[in-house]
């Protein structure tokens, strides 16, 4: 029931992973129309950011790769719940008690209702 | 009887939390800190106290109890408040320390104004 | 069992001897230091061996027996058990890495001899929580362990965020501990006990409404303690405050000692079956699923990196937390087992990989000085051997499978789909969060360089070597994952359920 996993398991289904990686990669070039060897087509492309381009006025954050837009997806996706967690996080010492003082009225509720 | 002690014990720890919850300024919660933990120190005191047949108890005397005649206060309670206030007196000392260098990067002791960290 | 004094004794001794030792040099100091931490890792180890071999051990200070005849047994015990014995190892082992890690890292900071007595006594608070089975004795412990980690977290006090992190974990956490020593006190007002034992023996022969209003007071402070939402928010500023060897030891050993450990000990061999289990369990889920989601989602968003460790960190609580708490609301069937083995194996795990990715910052922001994640980019190519480091821990910590993290991960996973799929999906949510914050650090190191990262290079010897060691841990933990849990954890989880053998070893005498 819980869990049949090994290392070893993993290993085995890496390598077959790579052979069928190998085979895929093998049988698109044999049937495709032809990949592109060079030119900006080979390029890796990560999240929306190529490196080599220069916006005109965003000349200091040139090509690189910061991770600060990686996960604009699920950022913008979510802007709503993440606004209002972020003004939860007050700083405030004063709302840090409370937090304290109102957990701790709750689990004795809880406890003094049901326990 | 009413046990006075109890009921003051309590009023020390909710006139605590409300002043902790309340005021602004370190210093106060600081004393709201230890108002607390007075009530705490209190209350347990005052669970080693016992009146029995009447009689006033005394002193906790631990070697030779068996002849004492009248009944004895709880000797437990009486070291676990030592231990406490010892350590209450270093959390006081530490938090004093950190207010004064707080005062000294912040100009104020507004706890309003220590929010830099935040989100 | 006679080594177990010597647990505190060398600590201790090591920590007052510090500031004499200090005068002699540097070299003695540093030597001193990781002589000290080094026995007592050894002692810890032997502990550990001798608990797994043997079984739970008592120590008594003061009376032998239980039974008193002609006067009072006055007396404190110390009870190991394997649950015990493992959080001692994993303290003494994590606590031996951060003091290597500081001899290079701490290098150009003043007044390390009040470093190194405060690091030491840390450590001497936290083993005492894991051996300890007195009430009152957890608590001085307890805060031994706190006031040690508030100096700690302020230490450069040079800095406004050193100072304005101590401040608000100090006062906050004062309170927290007042509220734990109320709880206390309430408890031997009733029940006129402070060994845990007794009072798990009294409690089922009579758990009154006092006795339940101080397990919630126990509750909620050890909650805070150990940064489940919505009372984590210190966690945030404290940890990301502190050295970064310091960091390791919060985010890896502080909250899960002093918080979750506690928080078992008490709810399993102190209250147990006497009160509601399922009211308790189901109390700790619901925090343990808001504490998921809420960490696991703070931390994608942050822009410095080691805010968003102790924001993981909080997430990762969130997991071992519904460990603990499927266990309990489950308590006695298999899926409860299991539960409790996963909490039990991803607290052993999770302080390995939160003290690694610690330690990583930190020979980041040695290097650069920095820790915005904006300016990292490109580390990769100037810092090969500590990205790859990042890059086990980040993999570990997500749930990878060659890694250890996987196999505890998936335990807890496994046993909360089967306890109710709903608490399955939300931690597969909360790791799907958890996945996004990393690969957003990963992306920024294997972009393409900025000039600020060239002139970084690789962290001298005594800060890269606790990285190799720590690693390696992870690799070799993740190849022997099932072997581990059933010799290692699954017992150490039928040992914290067991109270009935709890109280039958107190009683046994020592």
């Amino acid at each position: 029931m819980f869990g049949y996993w090994d290392a070893l398991y993993f290993l085995f289904v890496f390598i077959i992973g790579l052979i069928l990686a190998y085979l895929l990669d093998r049988w698109a070039k044999r049937s495709g129309m032809g990949t592109r060897k060079t030119g900006p087509g080979a390029k890796i492309f990560i999240s929306g950011e190529d490196p080599d381009r220069v916006i005109p006025g965003f000349e200091h954050l040139e090509g690189h790769y910061t991770g600060r837009n990686v996960m604009w997806g699920l950022t913008y996706a979510l802007k709503r719940f993440f606004t209002v967690l972020r003004a939860d996080h007050t700083g405030l010492l004063t709302d840090y008690a409370s937090y304290l003082v109102i957990v701790t009225a709750f689990v004795m509720g809880v406890l003094l209702i049901w326990g | 009887m009413i046990q006075f002690q109890f009921i003051t014990a309590f009023l020390l720890i909710a006139l605590g939390i409300y002043a902790f919850l309340a005021k602004n300024n370190l210093l106060k919660l600081i004393l709201a800190l230890n108002i607390i933990d007075s009530g705490i120190h209190l209350l347990l005191i005052s669970l080693g106290y016992r009146v029995e047949l009447n009689e006033i108890p005394t002193a906790p005397i631990y070697t030779g109890y068996e002849t004492l005649k009248s009944p004895m206060v709880g000797p437990l309670p009486q070291a676990l408040v030592l231990t406490s206030i010892v350590i209450g007196v270093c959390v006081l000392a530490l938090a004093i320390a950190l207010t004064i260098n707080a005062y000294r990067h912040y100009g104020t002791l507004d706890v309003r104004a220590l929010r830099r960290l935040r989100g | 069992m006679m080594a177990l004094p010597y647990l505190m004794i060398i600590p201790l001794f090591g920590a007052f001897s510090m500031p004499m030792v200090s005068l002699a040099g540097r070299k003695a100091r540093e030597a001193w230091a990781v002589l000290i931490s080094g026995a007592t890792l050894a002692v810890g180890s032997w502990v550990f061996y001798r608990v797994y071999e043997k079984g739970t051990v008592l120590y008594t200070l003061g009376a032998k027996s239980p039974l008193g005849q002609a006067n009072f047994p006055i007396r404190i015990v110390w009870e190991v058990d394997l649950f015990g014995a493992l959080m001692v190892l994993m303290v003494a082992f994590v606590s031996f890495m951060a003091v290597l890690y500081s001899l290079g890292y701490m290098r150009h900071d003043t007044g390390l001899d009040k470093y190194y007595t405060l690091i030491l006594i840390l450590e001497l608070g936290m083993l005492g929580i894991a051996i300890t089975g007195d009430l009152f004795n957890f608590y001085v412990f307890l805060e031994i362990m706190s006031i040690a980690s508030y100096a700690l977290v302020a230490f450069r006090n040079d800095t406004q965020e050193g100072i304005e992190a101590g401040i608000k974990y100090m006062l906050v956490g004062s309170m927290a501990s007042s509220l734990i020593l109320l709880g206390i006190a309430l408890l031997y007002g009733q029940y006129g006990t402070l060994t845990m034992g007794y009072l798990a023996l009294k409690l089922s022969q009579n758990a009154t409404v006092v006795g339940k209003v101080a397990l919630a007071l126990l509750t909620s402070g050890l909650l805070f303690k150990s940064g489940a939402s919505p009372v984590h928010m210190w966690l945030a500023d404290a940890h990301p405050a502190a050295p970064s060897s310091i960091s390791a030891m919060l985010s890896g050993l502080v909250i899960k000692i002093g918080g979750i450990y506690a928080l078992a000990r008490i709810a399993f061999s102190v209250y147990g079956i006497s009160i509601s289990v399922k009211t308790v369990g189901w109390l700790i889920i619901l925090f343990a699923c808001i504490t998921l989601i809420v960490g696991n989602a703070m931390a994608v968003i942050q822009t410095d990196m080691k805010r968003l460790l102790a924001y993981s960190s909080v997430g990762q609580i969130g997991y071992i937390l519904l460990g603990i708490g499927i266990g309990l609301a489950a308590y006695g069937s298999r899926t409860g087992e299991i539960a409790l083995a996963g909490a039990i194996y991803h607290t052993f795990n999770h302080a390995l990989m939160k003290g690694l990715l610690f330690l990583i910052a930190g020979a980041v922001i040695h290097q650069l000085g920095t820790r915005d994640l904006n300016d990292l980019s490109g580390l990769a190519k100037t810092m090969p051997k500590t990205t790859f480091a990042f890059l086990i821990g980040a993999a570990a910590i997500v749930g990878m499978p060659p890694l250890n993290g996987f196999a505890s991960k998936w335990l807890i996973y496994e046993s909360s789909a089967l306890f109710n799929p709903v608490l399955g999906a939300i931690a597969i949510i909360g790791t799907a969060f958890c996945t996004a914050a990393y690969v957003r650090v990963l992306y920024t190191f294997f972009g393409r360089p900025s000039e600020k990262v060239m002139e970084a290079k690789d962290p001298e010897k005594s800060m890269l070597w606790p990285m190799v060691i720590l690693t390696i841990a992870i690799i070799v933990m993740g190849l022997f994952p099932w072997g581990i849990s059933d010799k290692v954890m699954i017992p150490a989880a039928r040992a914290l359920e067991n109270q009935l053998a709890y109280v039958a070893t107190l009683m046994g005498g020592g």
